[in-house]
């Protein structure tokens, strides 16, 4: 396939391919705000995923339990989270700040005494060959034009994407769950009232955030990068947040938003190279402009997405809102 | 009128009390962890605390440490107390540095350090100051929550300090991110030679002490707090609510900032992008220092030791991560914060129809 | 019906909340069919008796039978199970659902299904029985009060209820629709239904029960037929010590003093292109009168009360107030707002700083920006005595105080500035005799002292009681009526938009 031949194509399966992190980690983080919790711990969680996945893959040599390890140790992740931020009654946003300290430090710590554990028994830490993932195409349907490079000849993990939102939506829309879900998040004394036990429920959210931010970890790790570096996830989690708000917390929005963000960075990473290559007048003037200006557009994008869209957005209303509410 | 005075200072000092005895916890707890995962504790605590205190020089460089941590704390301090979430200390602290290189590699004035060392303070500490502001205005006229704005800002101060550092501010030779070399003459000066007690330290203890007045002692700060626990309450009483929060967001963010500059001035004296965590640290310090500045410099102190034992015992044959560090401070900051919610809750639950409530006063509760 | 029957028997039922008795061994027996009322003042224990029927809260004592079969307590999935269903006095509603999501969110036995059909044919069936035609795919939100409550009564009914319980049901309503709730409620006790009226309104209570039980602090102190005793005797029962409720003895004819206030033609709308909440208000305030403004809540009070306070500008006509003195001084405004813990307390700050929001910049509290807190100190510790507020120490938090106390807290601070303008919204509401009196009595002291007065309040009989002139608001119109030459149920067909 020459560049020329289908530069369109090509960036749109960058974009999916980047977008889906964020978009597995954004359902999650979804319906926990709509639950009522907001988790600004993503950040963390994702860390934790990428670093259980690796070193597991590189321990057990199979991918599957290296995600597998990186949803579990989301789900933990989640469960000091919800121990803090809905039993504990903390503030979200600074329990969710300490998550990502949490993550942070634990991904560092873990990842320096993986490589020191390894480096004594003689090992490499780079994984086995076949150990992590590679694209799947899947049969007949990725030879369709288009549709087919960009959606079906992709991870695993992205087709599970897929299906994990449209059960998404299902459960949202289509279901009492759904109704339930939306009501812990804007009138949990409805739930209580008619015995849903409200914090059981908030931590079933979060326990699905903490689960699907780990195996969007995992995505990061063992097949995108088949690396791990100290804070790879460098700040994808803070973008989803800044999305879900942006979608307006709708499925379609965040969905939207997150394939938009994929695309301009998959555009700036191909910029990035390009403007060298390229006889593009236009194109080779950027050449003057240090890269890092591409990496901070990802983030000034989210800003300016935010100051456009954030006005007309009321969003769930008890947000950081411990429950039971402390009245007198 | 000494008498109340003593009272308040006894006031910080028990808040600290309870922050302590999290403290000891959590240490106690690491150091289990740390055997646990096969490193002899008594071996490692003997480490750590030589590595933190064992010397006139390990004393100095936690102090420091301690100095940074102390302005980003102050920082998040200041901003939670007013209840505006500044997370964006990082980035903050980012640019303060930023400014305080370039003022004192390439835009020397008159080259005298006299001139040169209030400069690049200044303009570190307004530099910080206004990337709070940014994120306040996003807040308040573009609806943008601070607490978003604030950590992808920090993203954009750390990608432009990265691009300044490969661009104008490269030190020659180099192809990495990454500064000259302060002039010898532009350091900080040292108050005890051949230590790293800087007068960077005294200057942030000053300014703790400062805002601890202005805090607890001015309309201001009543004001402030107002705002932050009830902004609702504090416009119904004609409090200027708007200009309070941009003035406390600039106020943090100067502190941010004044932090990265003093950082760079007083102890690592050229700059890289990565100049440690200290603005994420700083929401801990400032939770465990229970938002009063000070029990943030307590709080601070305690960080700075524990910082540069981590490093030691990390250098150490033991080679325990000092990412250890990082994990001691977000489980000290999730305790922290479990302890806060409960006893409001307590003492909320208490006054439900009681006329006469059998609960003592309110850790916060110093007016 | 027979008498042997009972619907539901409680067993010494005792509950406190940290150390603080809520109700004391409590028990309670309810005959099958026919309107049980729980009375008590506000405070007496009612409400959290009644949650604990229907399983939201678990006691720290006792047993419960319904129809004879022991119910555990604490859960409110074995209170369904049994037929017990409850109507809040704060309906517990999800706004931006529909009325049947709110039901099926309530009542629904599975998880996955959405629109059960059996649960469809219930709604129906009682919406016949009760011939209250629901729009089933319209937002809670958008319902007007009394509609939200028709939705939460067939909430309860739904799922086989047997048991409901009202609690306060008619707070939020106009005269009229208390007389269509009673009959809707006497239908429902014909059908075999056991209605629990909860109330602390004796003559309502005593016109649409049969047998009632009186709660004091957390006591029974009656259980039985309406019939054996006086009103005179309930309402003693209910209070203990009688409390005479303030009233105004002449209301001002004076109408020559330059008004306080003037509010011309003024319209307001929230949003940009959203739809008006308030239109076409003219309003007149003087000073030494209160204005009472009645209505439905939900019909623009909050609008015009924040108006009035200031927190937002009209978006068209214009608000004029009397200047004080030559220097244009703006006048001395107090506002005791519905919302205490929203616009006029900071909970968990101490009682001192609370009573010197309002003046800790002026002059004795303050000097070159420092706060100087001996003089706050002498001023709260005078303000504390004067307004009665019962607290240890005045270093301690709000929070930890009684609604009550907290506020007088806020009447003290409002009042003792000497307001020359006084806009009070539901002072009373949530506060038990006593206190409400005491609110009540500040008020007209004001309006002796010369204090402009605009009470927006949803009690339309203390409304009436203390008020020179009444206005009706409705749908964000406002109507001056000939109060007192005009009677309270003319009043109430103008707050449901009948003609006077």
């Amino acid at each position: 396939m020459t560049p020329s031949h289908n530069m369109f194509t090509f960036l749109s399966r960058q974009a999916v391919t980047a977008a889906t992190p964020m978009i597995l980690a954004g359902v999650g983080e979804l319906v926990g705000e709509l639950s009522g919790v907001i988790n600004i711990g993503i950040e963390g969680t994702m860390l934790m995923g990428c670093i259980a996945a690796y070193t597991v893959t590189g321990v057990s040599g199979h991918g599957t339990v290296g995600l597998l390890a990186a949803i579990a140790a989301g789900m933990v992740m989640a469960v000091i989270f919800a121990a803090a931020s809905v039993w504990g009654r903390a503030d979200q946003i600074v329990a969710g700040t300490a998550m990502d300290l949490l993550g942070m430090g634990l991904s560092g710590m873990v990842w320096m005494m993986y490589q020191n554990w390894r480096e004594n028994l003689g090992f490499s830490t780079a994984l086995l060959h076949g150990s992590g993932f590679s694209p799947v195409p899947i049969p007949v349907l990725h030879d369709i034009a288009y549709l087919g490079p960009v959606l079906f000849d992709q991870y695993a993990l992205c087709y599970i994407t897929i299906c994990l939102c449209v059960m998404t939506w299902w459960v949202l829309h289509r279901t009492r769950l759904g109704l339930i879900i939306c009501a812990l998040g804007d009138a949990p004394e409805a739930c209580h009232a008619a015995g849903v036990r409200v914090r059981l429920g908030r931590s079933l959210c979060l326990l699905f955030a903490g689960a699907s931010s780990g195996a969007a970890g995992a995505y990061l790790s063992i097949m995108q990068t088949h690396a791990f570096a100290t804070n790879m996830t460098g700040g994808q989690g803070f973008v989803v947040l800044a999305l879900v708000i942006f979608g307006r917390w709708k499925l379609p929005g965040l969905i939207g938003g997150c394939l938009f963000f994929g695309l301009i960075n998959s555009l700036q990473q191909t910029l990035q190279t390009a403007r060298y290559t390229s006889q593009n007048t236009a194109l080779h003037a950027l050449t003057h402009v240090p890269f890092q200006f591409f990496q901070m557009l990802p983030y000034l994008a989210a800003i300016m997405a935010l100051a456009i869209m954030s006005r007309k957005a009321p969003g769930p209303r008890y947000i950081n809102v411990p429950w039971p509410e402390a009245k007198t | 009128m000494i008498k109340r005075f003593l009272h308040r200072v006894w006031n910080s000092v028990t808040a600290v009390a309870l922050a302590a005895l999290v403290c000891a916890g959590v240490l106690a707890l690491a150091v289990g962890a740390g055997a646990l995962l096969g490193y002899p504790p008594i071996h490692l605590a003997d480490l750590w605390l030589r590595g933190a205190a064992g010397s006139w020089y390990a004393l100095s460089s936690s102090c420091a440490d301690a100095c940074p941590l102390l302005l980003t704390g102050l920082a998040a301090g200041v901003a939670f107390r007013a209840g505006v979430l500044n997370i964006g200390a990082q980035g903050q602290f980012l640019l303060g540095a930023l400014v305080a290189v370039a003022l004192s590699t390439r835009m020397m004035i008159f080259h005298q350090a006299d001139l040169v060392i209030p400069t690049a303070l200044i303009g570190g500490a307004v530099a910080g100051g206004l990337w709070g502001l940014v994120a306040q205005y996003l807040e308040r006229y573009r609806s943008v929550p601070v607490v978003l704005s604030t950590i992808l800002l920090n993203f954009v101060a750390l990608y432009l300090a990265q691009a300044a550092l490969q661009g104008p501010l490269q030190a020659l030779g180099t192809a990495a991110a990454q500064s000259p070399e302060v002039a010898g003459k532009y350091w900080l000066p040292l108050f005890v030679p051949y230590t790293d007690f800087h007068i960077g330290i005294i200057l942030a203890l000053g300014l703790a002490v400062l805002l601890w007045v202005v805090q607890q002692h001015t309309t201001f700060g009543f004001e402030t707090r107002v705002v932050g626990l009830n902004p609702g309450t504090a416009k119904a009483m004609k409090m200027p609510v708007t200009i309070r929060q941009f003035q406390i967001m600039f106020i943090s963010g100067a502190c941010a900032g004044l932090g990265g500059a003093i950082q760079l001035l007083g102890q690592v004296h050229f700059m890289t992008a990565h100049m440690g965590n200290y603005g994420y640290a700083g929401i801990a310090v400032a939770l465990l220092g229970r938002l009063n500045p000070l029990g943030i410099i307590l709080s601070a102190l305690f960080f700075g030791f524990l910082d540069t034992g981590a490093f030691r015992a990390e250098e150490s044959s033991l080679a325990l991560p000092h990412d250890m560090a990082n994990v001691i401070k977000a489980v000290v900051i999730l305790v922290m914060l479990v302890l806060a919610g409960l006893s409001l809750r307590r003492a909320r639950r208490a006054g439900r129809d009681t006329p006469m409530p059998p609960t003592p006063p309110t850790q916060e509760s110093t007016l | 019906m027979a008498a042997t029957s009972l619907a539901l028997k409680l067993t010494s039922i005792s509950k406190s909340f940290s150390g603080v008795p809520a109700l004391e061994d409590v028990t309670l027996e309810v005959a099958a069919g026919g309107v049980h009322g729980i009375l008590g003042e506000n405070g007496a224990g009612k409400t959290t008796l009644m949650n604990i029927i229907a399983g939201l809260m678990r006691p720290d004592s006792g047993r419960m039978e319904v129809m004879g079969v022991p119910v555990p307590l604490g859960s409110v999935r074995a209170g369904r199970a049994h037929g017990i269903g409850m109507v809040h006095q704060h309906f517990k509603l999800v706004e931006n659902q529909s009325v049947l999501d709110n039901i099926v969110l309530a009542v629904g036995k599975y998880i996955f299904s959405r629109r059960p059909r059996k649960l469809l044919r219930e709604i129906d069936y009682w919406c016949r029985e009760l011939n209250w035609p629901l729009d089933l795919d319209v937002p809670v939100g958008s319902l007007a009060v009394g509609r939200q409550q028709r939705v939460e009564i067939i909430k309860a009914l739904c799922g086989g209820g047997k048991i409901l319980i009202l609690d306060e049901p008619t707070a939020a309503l106009t005269p009229a629709e208390v007389d269509e709730l009673a009959a809707a409620v006497a239908g429902l006790a014909s059908a075999g239904m056991t209605v629990l009226f909860i109330s602390h309104k004796l003559v309502e209570a005593v016109r649409i029960c049969r047998t009632i039980s009186i709660l004091r602090r957390g006591k029974l102190l009656y259980s039985g037929t309406v019939a054996d005793l006086s009103v005179e005797q309930i309402a003693e029962k209910m209070v203990g010590a009688k409390v005479d409720v303030p009233r105004l003895t002449q209301t001002a004819g004076h109408t020559e003093t330059p008004p306080m206030l003037e509010l011309v033609d003024v319209d307001y709308r929230p949003a940009k292109r959203g739809p008006s909440v308030l239109t076409q208000i003219n309003l007149t305030v003087r000073s030494h009168e209160i204005l009472g403004i009645a209505g439905v809540d939900g019909n623009g009070q909050s609008a015009l009360a924040a108006l009035i306070s200031g927190a937002v500008n009209p978006t068209a006509g214009r608000i004029v107030h009397r200047s004080s003195g030559p220097g244009k001084a703006p006048i001395r405004f107090g506002y005791i707002p519905e919302d205490r813990h929203k616009e006029a307390l900071v909970l968990p700050l101490p009682i001192v700083s609370n009573l010197l929001l309002r003046s800790y910049h002026q002059r004795p509290f303050a000097r070159w920006g420092f706060c100087r807190f001996g003089a706050w100190r002498k001023h709260s510790a005078d303000l504390v005595r004067q307004y009665d507020i019962r607290c240890r120490r005045v270093e301690d938090a709000v929070a930890t105080l009684s609604g009550g106390n907290q506020q007088k807290i806020v009447l003290a601070r409002e009042l003792s500035q000497q307001p020359e303008l006084i806009l009070a919204v539901n002072p009373t509401r949530g506060l038990d005799v006593g206190a409400t009196a005491f609110v009540l009595r500040q008020l007209l002291e004001a309006r002796e002292r010369g204090a402009a007065i605009i009470l927006i309040h949803g009690d339309l009989d203390e409304l009436l009681s203390i008020s020179d002139r009444v206005a009706v608001i409705h749908r964000g119109t406002l109507a001056i009526t000939a109060w007192p030459d005009t009677t309270p149920s003319q009043i109430g067909r103008l707050m449901l938009g009948g003609a006077g």
